[in-house]
């Protein structure tokens, strides 16, 4: 049987095969682990569909290949060898010996050929175009009668829509560096995705930083008063990330420009705010898993979102479906008591938010019409936006209002 | 640059080759003093006289059996066949003898000799004045096969066959006789053996012979205008030998053929030129090879029928735009 690259989640359309479990002749079980793949979101390992033995494997480890193309064939126990193997490159410039022509009717038709239906055939230049550039019929619409595939589609495939935008070019590899006291960390496929990621998200989105701070007391207020019953319930303290998710989704409302993808020379804005978290994974990652229609979810919900998607991205249990349409994302770094953290966007988003330490710090409030230094808990928000779809008084304005909603609010009404 | 008319052609090629080569001779039934039955040879017994110019007895192996004498000791005939379909009576002097003296005596003897003859049908003529004959002459190895559609390839090319060394069958197109076309001034001869794409196109090629080349460029234009169909059109001219250079490129451009062939179908010259093409450029096709044919049977004298036998431009127009989608 053929090897698929298969459907991870509904919104892929490509994987890479970062690596086989098993070579061409070897025999596999159904569940043996035959191969890895990633798509710029997960990773992911791939058993075997049956028992048999890997006869070919036609997609080498490091190719970007699309959902459905062949990877392999496993001639199963037991399975005729149908299929004959693939041919070699074919040399159409070199003509074979005649064969002799199959027995054929000795009546021929009288004029020309009757109609054929050959709508699903493809032609042989058309095999031969999609086995040079590894494409599979699937990814082509065929324009021909019935849907046919014609020479032309694929050229057209090949040439593209629109050229991809060139990513610079990573910097010249250094000669390779050996010796003593020096470790080489290779980059996972993760690390790769990232790199790559945020190269091109610094070299297309002109980033801005804008930060407020802001006086956490009410928020606060919240988690002391639910705090306690909550850890003791859910297991886990109620932080300020959903709170500061929440405030967000609600100043969104005032300025949804910050809830959109940039498209070519248009902004996208949405309705539902699909909130990506920025989750770390024990130092040797980060992924953006998506808490959908977040504007819809109290604090709490958020919360318990929050915790299972951090808790399924730590033991790699997410598929790629919950990383998609992301439209506005939170990275949280506040855990490690940075003062103030720049983030990179999240293409195609127009902002991003990252939220540091929150600590006691003397501020002057006023109390009673006099100037007085309080203790309060203070932090920083951060937003980097892109200059092309918003300027910095847009983004000024939605700052201030999340730092409003925060400061006051009556959460523990809300969250109660 | 003159315009001149496809049998003033056959005329003016004869008379060039028989002005610079006093060893060029032209016999058959009323070429002479009648000056041809389709009157393509007006004038040549005028101009070069009895010796060199005869009338014959109506009798086909007569005419080649002289004629192939001649070329054997030291002339360079042209004999006409006033209808191709009687080449029938005349086969065991053509393919056993004409087409085999060369190999048979080791090169020793030379066959420069030209048969004339007017092929093909649509001009009501039935079916045994009317055939489309070029393979019968291209299955026979030794022989060379043109079959030229312009006045200017019936000049250039006849010339080429009469100063060819070997025996050539040249079909001159009935129908075409009538027909006008620009033709070089002075000497002029082409090129045995080369096909000439005479419409450039991207969709699809047809190749096409004869009479069906000017049918193929009709057909071809209204493709264009009609179905947005851009279709190159290839002129063979020239069976054997074939070139199949020029007809693969054109079939690797645009990934789909279409023969476009006056004879009947099974055995068609087309069939031979699928086949190789088949052979040396299938992963290059985006669709099956398609003939465009008459249909398998005697060709009929009556006016209707014989239009529906023999491909018009609506057929082929109709077939290509069906086929190519």
């Amino acid at each position: 049987m053929d090897v698929l690259m298969p459907q991870m989640g509904e919104t892929v359309a490509e994987g890479t095969l970062t690596a086989w479990h098993k070579k061409v002749g070897d025999t596999v079980s159904a569940s043996d682990i035959l191969f890895e793949i990633g798509t710029d979101k997960v990773e992911m390992e791939v058993p075997a569909q049956i028992d048999g033995v890997l006869k070919e494997i036609l997609v080498q480890a490091g190719d970007t290949v699309d959902v459905g193309t062949k990877l392999a064939v496993i001639e199963g126990s037991g399975e005729e060898t149908n299929d004959a193997p693939a041919p070699a490159a074919p040399q159409p410039e070199t003509p074979k010996a005649a064969t002799p022509a199959p027995a054929q009717s000795p009546v021929a038709p009288l004029v020309d050929r009757p109609k054929r239906d050959r709508s699903m055939k493809l032609s042989p230049v058309v095999r031969k175009l999609l086995t040079e550039n590894n494409l599979s019929h699937t990814d082509i619409v065929g324009t021909g009668r019935d849907g046919r595939i014609k020479r032309g589609d694929v050229l057209a495939y090949l040439k593209g829509p629109a050229s991809v935008p060139s990513t610079p070019a990573p910097a010249e590899a250094p000669g390779a560096i050996s010796g003593e006291g020096i470790t080489v960390v290779p980059f996972s496929y993760r690390r790769k995705m990232t790199a790559e990621h945020m190269v091109r998200s610094k070299a297309t989105s002109p980033h801005v930083l804008q930060a407020v701070e802001v006086d956490f007391s009410a928020v606060n207020k919240a988690r002391q008063t639910i705090g306690p019953e909550w850890k003791r319930r859910e297991g886990y303290s109620l932080t300020y990330l959903p709170f500061i998710a929440k405030a967000v989704c609600s100043a969104i409302k005032d300025f949804p420009r910050i809830n959109g993808h940039i498209e070519k020379d248009h902004l996208v804005v949405f309705d539902r705010v699909n909130l990506a978290m920025a989750i770390d994974l024990n130092f040797e990652g980060l992924v953006a898993p998506v808490i959908r229609d977040a504007d819809l979810k109290a604090v709490t919900e958020i919360a318990r979102a929050t915790h299972e998607l951090a808790r399924r991205a730590r033991a790699d249990e997410l598929t790629p479906d919950e990383f998609a349409n992301a439209t506005y994302t939170i990275s949280n770094n506040g855990s490690f008591g940075t003062l103030i953290t720049a983030p990179i966007i999240n293409q195609p988003q127009v902002a991003i938010l990252s939220t540091d330490g929150i600590t006691k710090r003397p501020i002057v409030i006023e109390h009673d019409g006099e100037d007085v230094i309080a203790i309060r808990p203070v932090g920083i928000l951060a937003q980097s936006f892109d200059h092309r779809a918003i300027d910095g008084s847009y983004s000024g304005a939605f700052m201030r209002r999340v730092k409003e909603i925060l400061e006051g609010k009556n959460w523990v009404e809300s969250i109660s | 640059m003159a315009e001149l008319i496809y049998r003033e052609a056959v005329a003016e090629a004869i008379a060039q080759e028989m002005r610079r080569d006093e060893s060029v001779v032209f016999l058959g039934e009323d070429i002479a003093k009648a000056g041809g039955v389709f009157k393509a040879t007006v004038g040549l017994w005028e101009e070069f006289g009895d010796l060199r110019v005869r009338d014959t007895p109506i009798s086909e192996q007569a005419i080649l059996g002289a004629a192939m004498g001649a070329a054997m000791t030291g002339l360079k005939p042209i004999a006409e066949i006033m209808f191709s379909d009687f080449l029938a009576v005349c086969w065991d002097i053509i393919c056993n003898q004409m087409a085999k003296s060369r190999y048979m005596t080791g090169g020793q003897v030379d066959m420069p000799l030209v048969i004339r003859t007017a092929n093909g049908g649509g001009a009501r003529f039935g079916a045994q004045h009317s055939q489309s004959l070029e393979n019968w002459a291209m299955m026979i190895p030794g022989l060379k096969v043109v079959a030229p559609s312009t006045p200017a390839d019936v000049k250039g090319l006849l010339a080429a066959a009469i100063r060819d060394p070997d025996p050539v069958i040249f079909f001159e197109q009935k129908s075409l006789y009538a027909t006008k076309g620009e033709v070089p001034d002075g000497e002029h001869i082409e090129e045995i053996g080369k096909a000439k794409v005479v419409r450039d196109g991207d969709d699809v090629t047809l190749i096409a012979l004869a009479m069906m080349v000017p049918r193929a460029l009709e057909a071809a234009e209204r493709l264009q205008a009609e179905a947005g169909i851009s279709a190159s059109v290839v002129d063979v001219r020239s069976l054997v030998p074939l070139d199949t250079q020029t007809i693969l490129s054109e079939v690797r451009k645009t990934a789909r053929v279409v023969t476009v062939e006056e004879n009947p179908r099974l055995c068609g010259w087309g069939a031979e030129i699928s086949s190789i093409i088949a052979e040396e450029c299938f992963y290059d096709l985006d669709m099956p090879i398609v003939r465009i044919t008459s249909p398998h049977i005697p060709l009929a004298s009556a006016d209707e029928l014989e239009d529906i036998m023999i491909p018009s431009v609506d057929r082929i127009f109709e077939t290509v735009r069906q086929e190519v989608d």
